[in-house]
């Protein structure tokens, strides 16, 4: 049967469509999510005043949702800025435990210095160990062609193996040897904890400060710069970029490095502001680098706009502990926080497509032909 | 220090416990087998022990820490609110589940004096804090824990909130408002490996482990022994999977034990994946803190299952009286902390009627398996003969005993 709608690419996008579509998927996630909750018998204003609440509504819970926003915007900055250039880079994860490792190496190394040396040291180390993840791939990719996706991802569990290597399996550097028998890391030195910038009753991680920063300097860089236009140029079309002299090699490497980089800043920070060890385990539940691709896609690769996702996804999370419960199952949370980025995601079709209803078709065989074309995903 | 005496003391108490219970007149409804043994034995509801009454307290079992004062986290109107923080989700199949049961014995058991809530799927990490705040916002003054990892964060909120009372299972940090409790799963991890090592035909069982630390290790060495008991010269052989809860990792470590050769496999983890691996091979599986008899008829043999409810319907209690103290809880057979699940169809009848006799000298002389001679893997003595390891010696466990294969990565 024909579709009696379709989609038009729009010609020109206006302005008002990326402010408006937001909101009304923002309205539509709300009154799916209202049917949900009226389906299930509760009450979906008390719900999402509860949300609002726990997730943003009260400096306490503000603190909160920047815990666990801080995080998501470095990787999700780590897999924007591959992404813009075509460059599918998976592995925030394992670049972020890379972070880690080398940061809390500092942090007990360093850990009675002055508070600003430390903090400058953790993050250098940081991205360094990022870096180094994302550049085994970069390379592997920019020189011998190999899938950095495969190669990203199956970096992810190697260096996972390796943090239980560090923690679990042998008498590391990083493992603290009196722990009453259970495998930890050693907790860094005491100008190694970032303590948090408070304003108000808000508490602000350093990191989070650090992950705004890295979004403006990536806006700017791949706004205004040269660097940032042939990186624009190698994501819509290599062959051009080559013919006009563009060194694709060289820039696949560089945009890796930044990558990994921001993703290790990311693993600094979760040493330096939250949990002060390298927590092997911890970190590999948590799953920061795969969320960190969900906020990268959502704020359509848009760093500034990653971080803004993060917080809200930051929130969400945080709301979604505060709402289940044994009347209210983590399932249903779950889906609640699914519709919204459904919804999200879905909207985002509107910005650049018109829906149309189809023009009566003419009963003839040219006509018949397949229906509606299949909507373009997102580039 | 401080807290192998605070250990110490538990022992103490843990023996004196049960040895009273065994001259209680109740005793003989605890020792006495729970289905009769039959070779048909189709594992049902009856679990190894009867009904609930027959158990000890189990504040027995608990050593109030030293000149520890009562905290007051009484509710200020209305009905205590109290809460758990999980790390699995409620349906596991195995720790979190079990955990979870016990949140619905203490409402069921204080009616609408207590509200119960729980947190699950929790992560460790700097989430655990805000959802400790949280709870704690919405009111409830009585905060249970049930992983290892959450410890530090309970730590520091409970300093923050000194009128919240915390109970936390399998830590070992104590704090004016902050308790410990857990239990000899030790005792019926033996009683389990007497199921597998009668199971066993090449004498080779398997065991996938969570984390190399002292609570697992003597899981393990019980179990080894317990196996050794029914068939001497087995061994036990070990392979780690670093996490409590992965079902994925279960069940790829259960597979590679199975590769080397064992014709039994044994879980120490929350989730019941080992099981399909084994059910896989059609070879006897014993599972680990719930009863999945019923998910694996064909190859369950036992398990050891924990019964939170009491202790924790006990703490409730102590908070509306207004006699909360912290301190350390270590439960047993007898008073009904730790049990042994149905028996399988695979569990003879002679087997079944060795384990439940065993049980019942358990029960009245808790970790008393552990007596020596023990050698370690090396054959060096680790108990001497005739001697009950020390309460501080089973806590800090860190060797392998004969008989078991695998490492315990540089201890």
């Amino acid at each position: 049967m024909r579709s009696p709608l379709r989609f038009e690419r729009r010609l020109r996008q206006p302005k008002w469509l990326s402010l408006a579509v937001p909101a009304g998927s923002l309205l539509a996630a709300l009154v799916l999510g209202a049917v949900v909750l009226l389906v299930t018998g509760r009450n979906p204003l008390s719900t999402y005043h509860r949300i609002l609440e726990r997730a943003f509504a009260s400096q306490s819970s503000l603190s909160g949702t920047l815990i666990s926003a801080t995080p998501l915007a470095f990787t999700g900055l780590c897999a924007a800025v591959a992404f813009r250039m075509g460059i599918i880079n998976i592995g925030g994860e394992g670049q972020l435990f890379g972070g880690a490792i080398l940061a809390s190496w500092a942090g007990i190394a360093l850990g009675d210095q002055p508070v600003w040396i430390v903090l400058v040291a953790m993050l250098a180390a940081g991205a360094v160990g990022g870096m180094t993840v994302a550049l085994i791939a970069g390379v592997l990719r920019a020189r011998f062609g190999a899938n950095e996706i495969i190669t990203t991802l199956m970096l992810n569990y190697i260096v996972a193996i390796f943090l239980d290597y560090l923690i679990f399996n042998s008498k590391s550097y990083w493992r603290e040897p009196k722990s009453f028998g259970f495998p930890k890391g050693k907790q860094v030195g005491p100008a190694a904890f970032w303590s948090p910038i408070t304003i108000g009753h808000t508490a602000i991680p350093r990191g989070f400060i650090v992950a705004v920063l890295a979004g403006v300097v990536v806006s700017v860089l791949y706004r205004t710069t040269r660097f940032g236009f042939e990186v624009a140029v190698i994501a819509d079309s290599p062959g051009t970029a080559r013919y006009a002299g563009m060194r694709t090699t060289r820039k696949i490497i560089a945009v890796m490095a930044l990558s990994g980089a921001l993703a290790g800043l990311g693993g600094a920070s979760d040493v330096g502001d939250f949990r002060h060890v390298l927590d092997a385990k911890g970190l590999q539940l948590a799953g920061y680098g795969y969320t960190g691709i969900v906020v990268a896609a959502l704020a359509r690769l848009n760093p500034l706009g990653t971080v803004l996702v993060a917080v809200l996804i930051g929130g969400l999370t945080n709301a979604g502990y505060a709402l289940q419960g044994p009347d209210f199952p983590s399932g249903l949370v779950g889906a609640l926080q699914g519709l919204i980025l459904f919804t999200a995601v879905a909207g985002e079709v509107l910005v650049r497509y018109r829906v149309r209803r189809a023009v009566p078709a003419p009963v003839s065989a040219a006509a018949a032909g397949p229906p509606t074309p299949p909507v373009r995903a997102g580039a | 220090m401080v807290h192998s005496h605070r250990r110490a003391r538990v022992a103490i108490a843990a023996l004196l416990a049960g040895a009273a219970a065994s001259t209680a007149a109740t005793a003989a409804a605890r020792t006495t087998p729970p289905t009769a043994p039959s070779t048909a034995g189709t594992a049902t509801a009856g679990t190894a022990v009867g009904s609930a009454t027959a158990y000890a307290d189990p504040m027995t079992n608990f050593v109030p820490d030293q000149g520890a004062k009562p905290v007051d986290c009484k509710p200020k109107d209305g009905p205590l609110k109290a809460a758990w923080v999980y790390i699995g989700p409620i349906n596991d199949g195995g720790w979190t589940q079990a955990h979870d049961v016990g949140r619905q014995e203490v409402q069921a058991a204080l009616g609408d004096q207590v509200v119960t809530t729980y947190k699950e799927n929790v992560p460790e990490g700097p989430q655990v804090a805000q959802v400790l705040e949280d709870l704690i916002k919405d009111g409830n003054t009585l905060i249970f824990g049930t992983s290892f990892g959450f410890q530090d964060a309970f730590i520091d909120v409970a300093a923050k909130h000194p009128n919240v009372c915390f109970d936390f299972a399998t830590g070992y940090k104590t704090a004016a408002n902050v308790g410990q409790f857990y239990g000899r799963g030790e005792d019926t991890d033996y009683l389990t490996g007497m199921a597998a090592g009668a199971a066993t035909k090449a004498g080779k069982v398997g065991y996938v482990a969570p984390f190399p630390i002292p609570e697992v290790i003597r899981g393990i060495n019980s179990y080894a022994l317990g196996v050794q008991a029914t068939h001497p010269g087995a061994t036990l052989q070990v392979v780690w999977t670093n996490t409590w809860f992965d079902p994925a990792k279960e069940r790829a470590a259960a597979e590679s034990l199975i590769a080397a050769g064992v014709d039994v496999v044994a879980s120490g983890q929350d989730s019941p994946a080992s099981g399909e691996a084994a059910k896989a091979k059609g070879l006897p599986w014993t599972g680990y803190d719930s009863d999945q008899s019923a998910n694996f008829p064909d190859i369950w043999l036992t398990a050891t299952n924990y019964h939170w409810g009491a202790y924790e319907t006990a703490r409730a209690k102590a908070v509306l009286d207004g006699t909360w103290v912290p301190g350390n809880y270590y439960g047993g057979i007898a008073d009904g902390f730790a049990r042994l699940a149905p028996f399988g169809k695979l569990v003879s009848a002679d087997t079944q009627a060795k384990i439940l006799a065993k049980q019942a000298e358990l029960s009245a002389k808790p970790g008393s398996h552990l007596t020596g001679p023990i050698k370690d893997q090396s054959g060096k003595e680790r108990v001497p003969a005739g001697q009950q390891i020390s309460f501080e010696d089973l806590m800090s466990m860190n060797y392998f005993v004969e008989g078991v294969i695998g490492e315990i990565p540089s201890s």
